[in-house]
């Protein structure tokens, strides 16, 4: 009973109730924070985007130009083969049948060539094979046929005025240019001429149209590739997939005759039905004889279709790889401020539980150098007394009135001094590093134990007990007297709250918290409640609410102080009218530190 | 028989003339000083019945005093004063042979009754 007492007389002087929120920041330091927090969460989202978007997008573009460089390089090299290769072709024909005609010229005279039946053994042989031939002429140095074969009447006609006779007979060997002639439609002829010593005559050859135009056009090129042949004028000389006739001006200029492979964008060139054709990739080369520029030409979409084709997807992965970094950004930052902000009130509720501590050691050293100042005094006060007391007793006073007030103050003196010695007692108490010894505890059993102990004390006040103690709390490591201080301070604060009331409920609760290896520990009234502004300061040493001379106000630092050597937390609940709840955690194995502190204080004993 | 003769230490000295009064009145002869090395000098000179020490003091403080005096082999009955707070520095007095201690401010009945123990012990011990 004794400690009880001691510590219920002590918890008379508390505060009627009190409380603390765990973490307690003004209003306007939450806005500030709130915002310091978007701010830094954007930094960090701009920052992150920045350093993963900028080498992504970099390294993409690059990588996408390399490729596409290459990928056109390609493509044009295979265009430059198909227009060489086919250049081969084309002139290999064209003097594959001048080659045969000089060797007809040359093989045969002209009365052989000319006697019936001869020329037409010749063209037969020429097309054999296959069509290539259109006709074929014996022409004389008048320029009269000879002998003709072919489906044309041109017997009457006269030559030596066109140009082509003009040119065969200066050089010997010549290939026209597409022209009408006398038949009125598109063709071109191969002419050699022989001479038998006295006579110069003409062997000449129509090559067969259609049959040239399908060996040009021998190439297929995608679905919009066309191969066509221009002379040096600009003129078609097959007709390009029929968008234009033959011997049309082309839209394009020709230029100047070069050796090598030429390519060029066309644009806007006339199509079919009077609409533009899209944009044309052309690859161009001129022909040895005659001077023809092959062409061969196929819309840029689809030449490079699958350029763009690569190009689409590396946009689309660009951006599926971008809108995941942002997402993933965002989702990342906003999971590291929820982390931050919770540290960040995790250190201002340390900061806090140091700054009372601070506050605590402070104050309890000032206290003891007060109490032992004051004690001094004191002793020499009741020493006075009690020598007035003595003389007193040796030389009675008369009755009377100064009697009687001696008597008084002598009684109020001795009272006087007695509350002030129990005021330093308090002083030093809370200074003092009480000893501390940790055993194990039925925490349960222990609750119950100091709670029977309580309701005999405030069986007057009208006061109910309830306990809700959980049965999964373990033994528990801890110092026994520090905890029944504890509890005294709180279950005698709850009963002094219920001050001026006839009846009222203190409930004790308890609950175990295997995760996290602790219990609380709840202490709820029914009093009165700590007004708001009083709930920050409830754990400050000599604050207190009750009248002067009737606490200290050292009660629930005290507590305070003991829960945290502990390795605990506390903290409190309030609402005015209704009642506080204080809940303590406790860990069930008391911190290492303490354990530490302990063997190193029980050593030198 | 001789009246009980006690030794006073305190630095406090209207605390120990006040005291040298009261336990006067009560039929003892007091001795006080006022520090530990007047304690010491005033232990060789003469024999005390009971020592009533402070702990607090400026110089030689009262435990200092007291182990002194255990190594001078000056063995009385000492009664420790001590405040609230140096209660355990009262104990390792005890601990190491005095024979108890009192907490000021204390009242002068207490004393005496601490004193005669002491007394008793100590006529116990060397009749």
């Amino acid at each position: 009973m004794g400690p009880i007492e001691a510590a219920g007389a002590q918890m008379a002087n508390e505060p009627p109730a009190a409380g603390r929120p765990e973490s307690n920041a003004p209003p306007d330091r939450v806005a500030e924070r709130r915002k310091s927090y978007k701010r830094l969460f954007w930094r960090f989202v701009r920052l992150t985007v920045l350093c993963s978007l900028l080498p992504l997008l970099v390294v993409g573009w690059a990588i996408n130009l390399h490729y596409t460089r290459f990928a056109r390089e390609r493509m044009l090299h295979f265009f430059q083969s198909q227009v060489e290769d086919h250049r081969r072709v084309i002139e290999r024909f064209l003097g594959e049948q001048t080659a045969k005609l000089k060797l007809i010229a040359r093989t045969h005279d002209l009365p052989r060539l000319t006697a019936p039946g001869a020329l037409a053994r010749v063209f037969e042989l020429f097309n054999q094979e296959e069509k290539t031939l259109t006709d074929l002429g014996v022409i004389g140095d008048d320029g009269f046929h000879r002998a003709y074969v072919g489906p044309y009447d041109l017997w009457s006609r006269n030559y030596s005025r066109e140009h082509w006779f003009r040119r065969v007979m200066e050089h010997g060997v010549y290939v026209s240019d597409m022209f009408m002639g006398f038949r009125r439609e598109p063709h071109f002829i191969i002419a050699v001429t022989h001479s038998d010593g006295e006579r110069v005559w003409i062997l000449r050859a129509t090559i067969h149209t259609e049959a040239f135009r399908a060996l040009v056009e021998n190439v297929r090129i995608g679905r919009t590739g066309t191969v066509y042949l221009l002379n040096a004028e600009g003129l078609y000389q097959t007709s390009p997939a029929g968008r234009a006739p033959i011997m049309e001006k082309a839209p394009y200029p020709v230029g100047e005759p070069h050796a090598g492979i030429r390519l060029r964008t066309l644009e806007e060139l006339p199509g079919p039905e009077g609409k533009p054709l899209a944009r044309q990739i052309a690859c161009e080369a001129w022909l040895k004889t005659p001077r023809w520029l092959l062409i061969v030409q196929q819309e840029y979409d689809e030449a490079f279709a699958d350029v763009n084709h690569a190009n689409r997807w590396t946009l689309v992965f660009l951006l599926a790889s971008a809108a995941t970094i942002v997402l993933a950004t965002v989702g990342i930052t906003r999971h590291m401020i929820v982390l931050i902000r919770r540290r960040d009130d995790e250190a201002d509720r340390l900061n806090e539980r140091l700054l009372q501590a601070g506050k605590l050691a402070a104050i309890g050293e000032l206290s003891a150098g007060v109490a032992h100042e004051i004690n001094n005094p004191l002793a020499i006060l009741l020493t006075e007394r009690q020598l007035l007391l003595d003389c007193a007793a040796r030389h009675p006073l008369p009755e009377g009135e100064f009697r009687e007030q001696f008597e008084e103050s002598m009684s109020q003196i001795d009272i006087q001094v007695q509350r002030c010695k129990r005021i330093t007692q308090n002083l030093l108490r809370f200074a003092r590093r009480t000893e501390s010894r940790l055993e194990p505890l039925d925490v349960n059993a222990f609750i119950r134990e100091v709670v029977e102990l309580m309701e005999r004390e405030a069986k007057t006040s009208g006061i109910r007990f309830t306990t809700a103690l959980d049965p999964a709390i373990p033994p528990v490591v801890s110092d026994p007297s520090q905890l029944q201080q504890v509890l005294l301070n709180l279950i005698t604060n709850a009963i002094d709250a219920h001050d001026g009331k006839p009846y009222g409920a203190i409930r004790i609760a308890t609950r175990a918290d295997a995760a996290s290896r602790r219990f609380t520990l709840k202490v709820a009234d029914t009093g009165a409640g700590i007004r708001p502004e009083h709930l920050a300061r409830v754990f400050d040493p000599f604050f207190t609410t009750k009248a002067v001379g009737k606490g200290t106000g050292l009660g629930l630092a005290i507590t305070f102080g003991i829960v945290q050597r502990l390795g605990g937390s506390i903290h409190v609940e309030s609402e005015p009218g209704k009642g506080t709840e204080f809940t303590i955690e406790l860990p069930w194995e008391p911190p290492e530190e303490l354990r530490q502190s302990l063997t190193a204080e029980s050593r030198p004993a | 028989m001789s009246p009980t003769h006690v030794l006073l230490v305190d630095d406090e000295e209207i605390f120990t003339r006040n005291i040298a009064k009261l336990l006067a009145h009560r039929g003892y002869r007091v001795t006080a000083v006022s520090s530990g090395d007047a304690a010491i000098r005033a232990l060789e000179e003469q024999p005390f019945d009971v020592l009533v020490l402070d702990l607090k003091m400026p110089g030689l403080d009262g435990i200092a005093t007291f182990r002194e005096m255990l190594k001078l082999g000056l063995s009385v009955e000492t009664i420790i004063l001590t405040g609230h707070g140096s209660i355990d520095t009262a104990l390792e007095a005890v601990k190491l042979g005095a024979h108890d201690y009192l907490t000021k401010p204390c009242e002068i009945e207490e004393l005496v009754a601490k004193i005669e123990s002491a007394r008793g012990k100590g006529r116990g011990k060397r009749p």
